[in-house]
């Protein structure tokens, strides 16, 4: 796979990062996380994949965050072609009611975890989102049925099968 | 006795009734229009035409006069040389009053007819019946006159009171909302309080539990390198991401035939003393072990962190919300200063905080109002730069006197609101969502005040808002 599906983490405290890393760790060796502690630098890194020719599949973002807060770049995401079909995950414990809904209108949130997450709860929500992107947007969902939701990959499998004759 | 120019005898109402009923005696016609005035009865009442105008001879009629909410009003009291019904009688008009005898006596009773009748028929008569009349014109019109200067003194009175009611009620609004208001802010702060207590129990624990691993942790390291790198974990400053970024592509060129991109991460974030470690140690195969020892450091780390942030949060909400509330205390105002900002850190996140907080004396104060004080001060102030900004917060002293200084970066306060920003009620938030409820700074002004200090607001030459709180040093609690 010299095309690969990133996961970007955008959260501005350290030790918040580090566990959100951690948790995500079995998912690096088919997704490769990326991460970003404010809305510009989160910017340069998906340009820096979308550049070099790679897919964002998944976001988790915090929303309050230094400068822009993270809604922001979602609704940018979605405005943008490249990432638009990325997965949307808003992970704060923060953002107020207004944000959420505007991230649900205008960015086409995927998802709400709240802080504190836990383990199984984040799992459950990377395994979901992910499949849904590539069902939606791999040809080839064999190398994830490893990692994602194999009983969903192979329903699409099929059905792409079914199409293909 | 009025002065008149009008002839002297003829001005005596007493003179001229002394001369009618000479007439009276005199003239036969006159005799059988002579009534008796009986205590109690009603003579004629408001709004009736009236056949008949009464010259009082003897006794008193009383004029009263039903007002619209049916209540009655007595107007005036006749007497002997007074007319009762001349309006009525001389207009043709229905009576504007009612009239009750209240003495008794004797009056002339005459129809219009007659009364002209007599007036053709008795030259004699004429003079004084006019003259009482008019004596009776100029007795009501004075009356009238000063009916209307009464009722003007009295309406400036009335709407005196009113203006000063409506004020009293406006300041019992004001008082009670404020009092309500301190109420709530009172029992925020026990429950605050209550919770800062309950969470300082896991806090605790959690920091003791941290160094307890610590130890524990150490003592299960079955080599030296291993329990190298547990202890740089432990003493690792967390990275940003973008020097990790940085640093993962060293360790990438650094270590190649690693692939996953996990374990360069981990590397990545290892100071170079660490590394020197794994690439001493390492033998095949042990390179995550030995990257976990790292972590497991790290991580405890972590825990200690996060740990002693939740203990310093709640130790400030804890002085923040002291219940001591109802009891002045010689206390450092910067102490105050300190646990509103750290109890405010979730507002002042991203705000560029500039402190100056020089050295000043203890004084005596409520704490916990004066950190009412600050809150709201600091409160406007995120909202005024919209938690994206600079605030400077600065202490002086000087002359006896504490100064403490809030400036703000944002647009400042606007001229025509700058006079109304400490009256109750006053607010420029309209959403009650926000802290404050427009009560702010009125009560922030009250309690400065009852310290015997002043608030000031002003607009900077540089822009942005400065408050200035000035207190006075005192230390007689």
């Amino acid at each position: 796979m010299d095309e690969k599906i990133y996961i970007l983490i955008v959260e501005d405290e350290l030790e918040v990062m580090e566990a959100l890393i951690k948790d995500l760790e079995k998912f690096e060796s088919y997704f490769p996380v990326e991460t970003a502690n404010n809305v510009s630098e989160a910017t340069e890194v998906i340009d820096y994949i979308i550049d070099h020719g790679h897919k964002i599949g998944l976001i988790l973002c915090d929303h309050v965050l230094p400068g822009k807060n993270g809604v922001d770049l979602l609704i940018d995401m979605q405005n943008r072609p490249e990432t638009m079909k990325s997965k949307k995950v808003l992970v704060t414990g923060q953002a107020g009611h207004e944000d959420t809904i505007l991230a649900i209108n205008k960015a086409d949130l995927d998802h709400y975890i709240a802080k504190p997450w836990g383990q199984e709860e984040l799992e459950r929500v990377v395994v979901n989102e992910l499949t849904d992107f590539v069902i939606a947007n791999e040809k080839n969902l064999l190398p994830y049925m490893q990692i994602l939701d194999a009983a969903r990959l192979s329903d699409a499998l099929r059905k792409n099968r079914m199409t293909d004759h | 006795m009025s002065k008149s120019t009008g002839i002297p005898w003829l001005n005596d109402n007493a003179a001229i009734l002394n001369f009618i009923h000479k007439l009276v005696d005199e003239l036969d016609e006159l005799q059988d229009q002579l009534m008796a005035l009986n205590e109690g009865e009603l003579l004629f009442s408001q709004g009736e035409p009236l056949e008949f105008m009464y010259l009082i001879l003897e006794g008193n009629i009383q004029l009263t006069r039903t007002q619209p909410d049916d209540t009655e009003v007595a107007l005036i009291t006749l007497g002997p040389g007074s007319f009762a019904g001349l309006i009525a009688f001389t207009t043709g008009e229905p009576t504007l009053t009612s009239g009750r005898i209240t003495t008794k006596g004797l009056a002339l009773k005459m129809r219009p007819q007659q009364f002209e009748q007599y007036l053709n028929d008795h030259p004699r008569l004429k003079h004084p019946l006019q003259q009482l009349m008019l004596n009776n014109m100029i007795l009501r019109y004075k009356s009238n006159l000063r009916l209307q200067t009464k009722t003007h003194l009295l309406s400036k009175e009335l709407n005196k009171d009113r203006n000063n009611l409506k004020a009293a009620y406006k300041q019992l609004e004001e008082t009670h909302q404020m009092l309500v208001h301190q109420e709530k802010m009172a029992t925020l702060g026990e429950l605050v309080a209550g919770f800062a207590h309950e969470v300082n129990n896991p806090a605790s624990a959690l920091m003791r539990s941290a160094e307890n691993l610590v130890e524990i942790y150490t003592g299960f390291e079955d080599s030296d390198a291993a329990f190298k790198l547990f202890k740089f974990g432990l003493n690792s400053e967390p990275v940003d991401s973008s020097t990790l970024r940085k640093r993962m592509l060293d360790m990438e060129k650094k270590y190649p035939w690693i692939h996953e991109r996990a374990t360069i991460r981990k590397l990545a974030h290892m100071p170079d003393k660490a590394l020197a470690l794994i690439n001493e140690f390492k033998k095949k195969g042990t390179l995550p072990d030995l990257v976990n020892h790292f972590e497991a450091g790290k991580m405890i780390q972590n825990i200690r962190i996060a740990s002693r942030r939740i203990a310093n949060l709640v130790k400030s909400l804890k002085s923040y919300s002291r219940q001591d509330q109802n009891k002045e205390q010689l206390a450092d105002i910067r102490e105050g200063i300190n646990d509103t900002i750290l109890v405010l850190s979730n507002r002042l996140k991203f705000v560029d905080l500039t402190l100056q907080l020089n050295e000043i004396p203890k004084t005596c104060v409520f704490v916990g109002d004066l950190n009412q004080v600050w809150t709201n001060i600091i409160v406007n102030a995120c909202d005024a730069i919209e938690e994206r900004g600079a605030i400077s917060i600065s202490t002086s002293y000087d002359d006896n006197l504490i100064k403490v200084k809030i400036s703000d970066s944002g647009p400042g306060i606007p001229d025509e609101i700058m006079p109304h920003i400490f009256e109750p009620n006053f607010t420029t938030k309209n959403q009650g969502a926000k802290f404050g409820l427009g009560l702010g700074l009125a009560i922030s002004n009250e309690i400065i005040l009852q310290a015997g200090g002043s608030i000031t607001a002003e607009n900077r030459k540089q822009g942005g808002a400065e408050f200035t709180v000035t207190l006075p040093v005192r230390d007689d609690c």
